[in-house]
């Protein structure tokens, strides 16, 4: 892989790019839990209620088939509660399942294995950009892309699925989906003491969407387009924008037709330290292939004017004049 | 933000000139702390993995055991209320009114009903507190906030760019062979790419996807009319095809071996480039008869070989197209991952220290990011005295010694119209200084 990233480098990223990746399953493995609660607590409450019923019954002196009836209901009541205990717990523990999938996921990050480590940045990217196309709005090519990546456990496409229900029931003017989301969120919305007004359609999906995205803490960018910008940044020299393009560079990303454009407004490399590649080859110069400086000022690698002199002459590449192999003089750069 | 992120020990040096003094004393405990980590960088870095894990895993069994023990409590009031219901209901005591000591037996299974189910119940709230301590470990281990490098509506307005990244990621998922969710995304994006630009990659794909069914036809026919550019870049696919080939007949036993012999004729041109493989393949003739599985050549028979004619073809086909292996969009995010949390990171000391008006110098990131020599794609340099990187304006000059330093340098050293070296003391004539073009 182009880039050298080492593991201590691979982890600062992990913290800054990741929590969305985790938050998320968090927030439903909690809402789950609470639902739980309710459900246990609930059919608790039943359970109790028909059994106090039983106990007033006792105390005066029953016919026996009225206590066999109230058994019955006491059975009944005990059997919802252990059906639904058994579903809240089942629905819990498969919210915290998929916590533990996606961290054992992110651990692998630092696998000794090359190949495992380049699969890993692979799918790191194919992640982002899933949640980049998600965010909008393109969720086909979101899921293809997923399936065929093999990360749908590991990108939330379904809250952005949600979302895209809400938004397209708003789009026909329903509210009910909408109302239904709100409700469903409604003890964490009410801690941002948000207000949707119905009467505002089209801010009301704008705002729905910034909810949605608050509500699950993403900012206003995706981690993509974040990191895109400070990697093409990180790239970028004047190099690449030189308007006679005679600069540029086959294999530089941002000379590059797509990239060169998004660039564009975008800060350059900051480089302290003086770095020489040869126009020619594209191989670094240093004391190994020392620079070399024709007499027209243009300056090539050692080893490339070597291999490209013919009958001791050489032809710069880039103004066609032709010279004496030992007309090429070393420069020094510290 | 936390302040334990380990920053490389160049910081000093690579943080731009005008900046440093501002930001020192901020950056020396950035240093120090880079200079203590290193090798427990990784370990902090696993350990902020392990410490959600942990949560996880407590959580996990905490399920499991309450999961359990409410289905077995469950039950067994169920079995205990089921069986007196029985009694209860037996023909002998139709009618009859309840015995005290049956009335006593049921208030004892009343209040175990009871006790049972209301403990059930906080049993499951106690469970909470190690939800949450999931929620706190991630918290703690990971920024819930990213911020942009550059102010963030850069890309926003300019409704262009966002379709211009679009078309990047599209071309990026031609570029992996991921084809239909190209396709995908420019429906989806009602984006228009030329065919000129999909034609070869369709055609890559397609010759893939037959070696991915072993089936070397349109490899080699594709090898066959790019054979000059081919053996310019000093391929063997050509020749690893045929070879791939003939193994497959080897495989086919004793009654392959004619077509297999014939087939040999075939390696004739790359005698002279690839004579040992040849010979490998030749002796493994003799072990036709009894299996090649069982003889000294059976690694002949590797499925490794597959997978590697696939990368070697597509590495190969990529080097005609002028393409990398590595798609721009790729190399570019991969960047980013490397520069995104060393930006925000002194961001973050910018904001500490209260400068945050330098941060709006837009020109140029403000530190150094260390991606590794194979992206070095331009030449940088960077004067050694004003320590900042020449230009169009301000160029790198040849000095007579042989030495380069930027034009502004040259000027603010000469003294009475003489310049010294600053490297060697070679006095010389600024005019001679000669400007030199990377």
């Amino acid at each position: 892989m182009a880039v050298q990233e080492s593991a201590a480098q691979l982890s600062m990223t992990l913290k800054v790019q990741e929590y969305p990746t985790l938050k998320v399953p968090y927030e439903t493995l909690n809402k789950r839990f609470r639902a739980a609660q309710k459900n246990i607590d609930r059919e608790t409450s039943h359970v109790t209620m028909v059994v106090a019923e039983l106990e007033k019954t006792l105390s005066s002196c029953p016919a026996v088939d009225s206590v066999v009836s109230l058994l019955d209901g006491v059975v009944e009541k005990l059997s919802v509660l252990k059906r639904k205990a058994v579903e809240s717990i089942q629905a819990e523990d498969e919210s915290a399942k998929l916590c533990k999938r996606r961290i054992e996921h992110l651990k692998e990050h630092s696998s000794d294995q090359p190949a495992a480590a380049s699969m890993w940045k692979r799918k790191r990217m194919d992640r982002m950009m899933v949640e980049h196309l998600l965010r909008c709005g393109y969720y086909n090519t979101a899921v293809k892309l997923a399936r065929q990546s093999g990360i749908e456990d590991l990108v939330n496409i379904e809250m952005f699925l949600t979302a895209k229900e809400v938004e397209e029931s708003l789009e026909r003017r329903e509210t009910a989906t909408c109302l239904a989301w709100c409700h469903d969120n409604k003890s964490r919305l009410r801690k941002m003491k948000d207000l949707l007004d119905p009467a505002r359609w089209r801010m009301l999906i704008q705002q729905f969407r910034y909810d949605n995205y608050r509500l699950h803490q993403l900012g206003n960018n995706s981690v993509f387009t974040l990191t895109l910008q400070a990697g093409l940044s990180a790239i970028k020299t004047p190099q690449c924008y030189k308007e006679d393009g005679s600069s540029k560079s086959p294999d530089c990303p941002v000379c590059s037709r797509s990239l060169n454009k998004l660039a564009q407004p975008l800060p350059m490399a900051h480089c302290a330290n003086s770095r020489l590649v040869c126009k020619i080859s594209g191989d670094v110069m240093n004391e190994n292939n020392p620079p070399m400086m024709l007499p027209n000022g243009y300056v090539y690698g050692y080893n490339s004017l070597l291999s490209i002199r013919q009958d001791d002459k050489v032809v710069c590449p880039r103004t066609k004049e032709v010279f004496h192999f030992s007309q090429a003089e070393k420069v020094y750069i510290m | 933000m936390s302040w334990s992120l380990p920053v490389t020990c160049t910081l000093m040096e690579t943080v731009s000139t005008g900046w440093a003094e501002m930001l020192r004393p901020g950056l020396t405990v950035l240093v120090r702390m880079g200079r203590e980590s290193g090798e427990t960088a990784s370990e902090a870095a696993m350990e902020q993995c392990a410490s959600v894990e942990r949560e996880v895993d407590k959580v996990l069994q905490k399920f499991l055991t309450y999961g359990q023990h409410c289905e077995q409590s469950l039950e067994e009031l169920l079995h205990h209320v089921g069986q007196l219901r029985a009694e209860l209901a037996s023909a002998a005591l139709q009618g009859t009114p309840l015995s005290a000591t049956l009335s006593l037996v049921m208030s004892q299974c009343c209040r175990k009903i009871k006790d049972t189910v209301q403990k059930l119940a906080s049993d499951h709230k106690d469970i909470h507190s190690s939800v949450s301590r999931v929620g706190k470990a991630i918290d703690r281990n990971f920024d819930s906030e990213i911020c942009g490098v550059v102010s963030d509506a850069v890309w926003d307005s300019r409704e262009k760019q966002q379709q211009i990244l679009q078309m990047a990621i599209v071309e990026h998922l031609y570029q992996q062979g991921m084809l239909s969710v190209a396709e995908e995304l420019c429906q989806e994006s009602t984006l228009n790419v030329d065919l000129d630009f999909k034609q070869p990659f369709l055609e890559l794909n397609r010759i893939l996807e037959a070696l991915h069914e072993q089936d070397l036809g349109p490899a080699l026919e594709w090898a066959v009319s790019h054979r000059q550019r081919l053996l310019e870049l000093n391929s063997s696919l050509e020749f690893k095809l045929h070879r791939l080939h003939f193994i497959r007949l080897l495989a086919g036993g004793p009654e392959k071996q004619l077509e297999a012999l014939s087939y040999a004729r075939h390696f004739q041109p790359f005698a002279r480039l690839h004579q040992r493989e040849i010979q490998v393949m030749m002796g493994s003739l003799v072990y036709l008869r009894l299996g090649l599985e069982k003889s000294p050549y059976c690694h002949l028979l590797d499925n490794s070989h597959w997978a590697e004619i696939c990368e070697t073809f597509t590495r190969d086909a990529c080097s005609l197209l002028g393409l990398s292996v590595e798609s721009p969009l790729s190399v570019s995010f991969a960047s980013g991952c490397v520069a995104l949390p060393v930006l925000m990171n002194i961001k973050a000391v910018i904001e500490q220290r209260q400068c945050t008006g330098v941060w709006s110098h837009k020109d140029e990131l403000p530190i150094e990011i260390e991606l590794g020599m194979k992206c070095w794609y331009h030449s940088v340099f960077a004067c050694p005295i004003l320590r900042q990187q020449t230009s169009d304006s301000n160029p790198p000059i040849k000095l007579i010694c042989g030495h380069v330093i930027s034009r502004d340098a040259l000027n603010k050293l000469i003294n009475g119209g003489k310049l010294k070296c600053p490297y060697c003391p070679m006095e010389q004539n600024p005019a001679d200084g000669k400007r030199i073009i990377f």
